[in-house]
């Protein structure tokens, strides 16, 4: 393999489908070893992106490179991909399918069937090995097709949209295996609509909309440059310090108050106020901005946003 | 590393298929039908029968019973004479009524001049006994009135001798082992062919529409699918045809003659175990199966390839599959006229000649040189479809959508 250090780079990437442009001269680097998403709504030309990566659409303009090189049969064997669609042989045994998707990656077939097994069992599908997919439920195909995407553990995994129609205990479980990844040092690249998700998981991120990119950077530096605006206070006594110029609007979440700040108005400021105004104040808090609301505040068009996005997976709270 | 992951392909296809509740099914199925429609009528005909076996002849005029008793021992009666008498017609109505006998025949000067005679018998007898029963009183009678005048009835009734002087090497008639024998491999060449190079179709599709080829093609080059899917349909199209195959030789050559040896009334099933075919016709058959299959798989696949979905496929298949039936339906003209210019031409045509070029070799008509090079041309053709169809395969394997226009394709074959 290259001794590139990028595993992924997008260079000035175009992709258009008739009239529509699906990808708008977009670039992108994904270090070797990050856990990287791809963020942004429903049709934002994340599955685009990642499909030309994979070499199954090839770009009208630009240049894809994996691994330092064009993205080929031989270097992709070195990917695990997991497609948006999902895709399996229905009528084929699960230990045959992923026996077979171990060989076509270069594995022997002795050490793909052992491997299968572990994964069968760590994932509680062991009594499955001998069904046809086709019986298993959609749940449990999508597992199965998660084996098939780490059995050969290559360098790179690319996942579109990996935990989709899984119920909570499952994504943690993949959650997790994907951890185990990235910290034994694989490179993953994922796309998501979740932004829970990808906050929980990324080191960076990548956020685009219609094409072309809005963000591109380290999550962690991006939530303390983004780290302005609301206050959390809790607090007893007088509020006239809250009709304080610096003090945009106020409005009450879960029992405090989150008073949003004026434009180049500083927090030390409203403190100030209030404790002269002599209430007494449980909490203080300089909120971190939600991926969500960096991504709304970025793209602009937050109404167009909103409609595909969601900040909470459906049916899962807690 | 190329060939393995051919392999890979291949053996998923083949076991998968092979696998299958439908292969097993039909692979079986094939042979057990076989056997059926021969051995099925003859257990049917011989059912119940038994006390019927035992049969009386009242022959008045003197000559009959001599001709009859043997032939009707050969399809299995037992047969003993009972001399005329006044009361013998209630004698023996009483035996048939104690179960002693299965029935009497009454023969007399009408017999002689008409063929008329009298059958007495507790139940009508089957149709097939019947009529043995009657053609052979007919016969008998018709014997003993000709030889009173001299007539080498033998001679005359076996068929008697029109010896054949051909003037060209005119092929044999469709009415001949051989005429059968090509008729049966087209059919089952154009069967078999259609079957299998269209299941190579659907497969890509599937393939396709399921999207797991985007994971596969992610591991190999798409010719490498391609091929392996080709030859893995191809080598369970070969199994199913050894099965049939080795089951039609088993069933001619140690059932057939051990069931026409039970059952004489059988023998014209003979016909069916002379016109199969002998080890050098079978590898010619064998031969046109697979130049034929891969020429048609070839285009299957790249009809399913640039498809996304079953309605569209079967519309673009069309023109493919009118390459297969066109020759199918020239058969019948091909077997009779299998020396005209139109036949030779059509023959040599590569995408009929499997079905028509068989045809003419199974009758004798074609000479091993036009045998080659319809071999030659297929090759050759295999080749151009190979070269084609894998670019279209390759775009459109990846491809979604809607279906190409045929600008569109060209523009695939040209630029991939």
């Amino acid at each position: 393999m290259s001794s590139s250090d990028h595993a992924v780079r997008l260079e000035g990437v175009t992709k258009r489908f008739g009239a529509h442009t699906a990808v708008s001269s977009l670039d992108l680097d994904v270090p070797r070893g990050a856990i990287y998403g791809l963020l942004g709504p429903n049709g934002s030309g994340k599955t685009t992106s990642i499909r030309m990566i994979m070499g199954i659409l090839l770009p009208d303009e630009g240049h894809v490179s994996l691994f330092g090189g064009d993205p080929d049969e031989t270097r992709r064997s070195n990917v695990g991909y997991l497609p948006e669609e999902r895709g399996v042989y229905k009528k084929m045994k699960v230990i045959d399918l992923l026996v077979f998707l171990s060989e076509i990656r270069g594995l022997p077939r002795a050490e793909g069937w052992r491997r299968a097994q572990e994964w069968l069992e760590r994932l509680g599908l062991g009594a499955w090995a001998e069904k046809k997919v086709q019986d298993l439920s959609k749940g449990m195909q999508q597992k199965v097709q998660f084996i098939g995407t780490v059995i050969h553990e290559p360098e790179l995994l690319i996942l579109d949209e990996p935990f989709s129609g899984l119920d909570p205990i499952n994504q943690d479980v993949l959650e997790r295996i994907v951890r185990e990844f990235h910290r034994g040092g694989t490179t993953i690249l994922f796309s998501t609509h979740l932004m829970d998700q990808a906050e929980r998981l990324c080191e960076r991120v990548c956020l685009i909309s219609r094409g072309q990119k809005v963000l591109d950077a380290d999550l962690g530096e991006l939530k303390a440059a983004e780290r302005r605006g609301v206050l959390a206070v809790k607090f007893e006594g007088p509020d006239g310090w809250m009709r304080s110029p610096a003090v945009a609007s106020a409005e009450i979440v879960n029992g405090s108050v989150h008073l949003r700040l004026a434009e180049g108005a500083s927090h030390q400021e409203i403190l100030k106020g209030a404790v002269e105004a002599g209430a007494t104040i449980f909490r203080f808090d300089l909120l971190e901005p939600r991926l969500h609301e960096i991504f709304v505040r970025h793209a602009g068009d937050a109404a167009a946003v909103d409609a595909g996005l969601q900040t909470t997976p459906a049916g899962r709270e807690r | 590393m190329r060939w393995s992951l051919v392999w890979a392909v291949i053996r998923r296809e083949y076991l998968q298929r092979v696998r299958s509740r439908w292969f097993v099914a039909s692979t079986l199925g094939g042979p057990l039908l076989m056997a059926a429609l021969i051995f099925l009528p003859a257990q049917v005909a011989r059912r119940g029968e038994e006390a019927q076996r035992v049969l009386a002849l009242v022959d008045r005029t003197g000559v009959l019973y001599e001709r009859l008793e043997g032939r009707l021992e050969e399809v299995g009666y037992r047969v003993r004479e009972e001399p005329w008498a006044e009361e013998v017609l209630s004698t023996l109505s009483r035996q048939v009524a104690d179960g002693d006998l299965g029935g009497f025949i009454v023969l007399d000067d009408a017999t002689l001049r008409a063929g008329e005679a009298v059958l007495y018998g507790k139940s009508r007898p089957s149709t097939i006994r019947w009529a043995t029963l009657r053609g052979m009183i007919t016969q008998a009678a018709l014997e003993s009135q000709l030889e009173s005048q001299g007539v080498d009835v033998a001679a005359l009734l076996g068929g008697g001798e029109l010896r054949l002087e051909l003037l060209t090497s005119e092929a044999a008639g469709m009415e001949d082992p051989q005429g059968i024998l090509a008729f049966v491999g087209a059919f089952l060449l154009y069967m078999v062919i259609l079957l299998y190079a269209a299941s190579v179709m659907r497969a890509t599709l599937e393939e396709k529409t399921s999207r797991v080829v985007e994971i596969v093609i992610s591991s190999m080059k798409p010719w490498q699918l391609m091929l392996g899917k080709i030859l893995g349909v191809g080598s369970v199209g070969l199994t199913q045809l050894a099965v049939w195959v080795g089951s039609a030789a088993v069933l001619a050559f140690t059932a057939l003659p051990a069931l026409i040896a039970a059952q004489p009334e059988l023998s014209a099933l003979q016909s069916v175990a002379d016109a199969l075919p002998g080890p050098g016709q079978l590898l010619l058959l064998l031969g046109f199966f697979l130049f034929g299959y891969f020429l048609f798989s070839g285009m299957y696949a790249a009809v399913g390839a640039m498809c996304s979905s079953e309605e569209e496929a079967q519309q673009a298949q069309f023109p493919v599959t009118l390459l297969v039936i066109i020759p199918a339906a020239l058969v019948a003209p091909v077997i009779q006229e299998p020396n005209s210019v139109l036949s030779v031409s059509m023959s040599l045509v590569p995408f009929f000649s499997p079905v028509l070029m068989w045809s003419r070799a199974a009758t004798g008509a074609a000479p091993v040189w036009q045998v080659a090079l319809s071999f030659a041309l297929m090759a050759l053709a295999i080749l151009a479809v190979a070269w084609v169809a894998g670019r279209i395969y390759r775009v459109g394997i990846l491809m979604a959508g809607k279906r190409p226009t045929l600008p569109e394709l060209w523009r695939w074959v040209r630029e991939a």
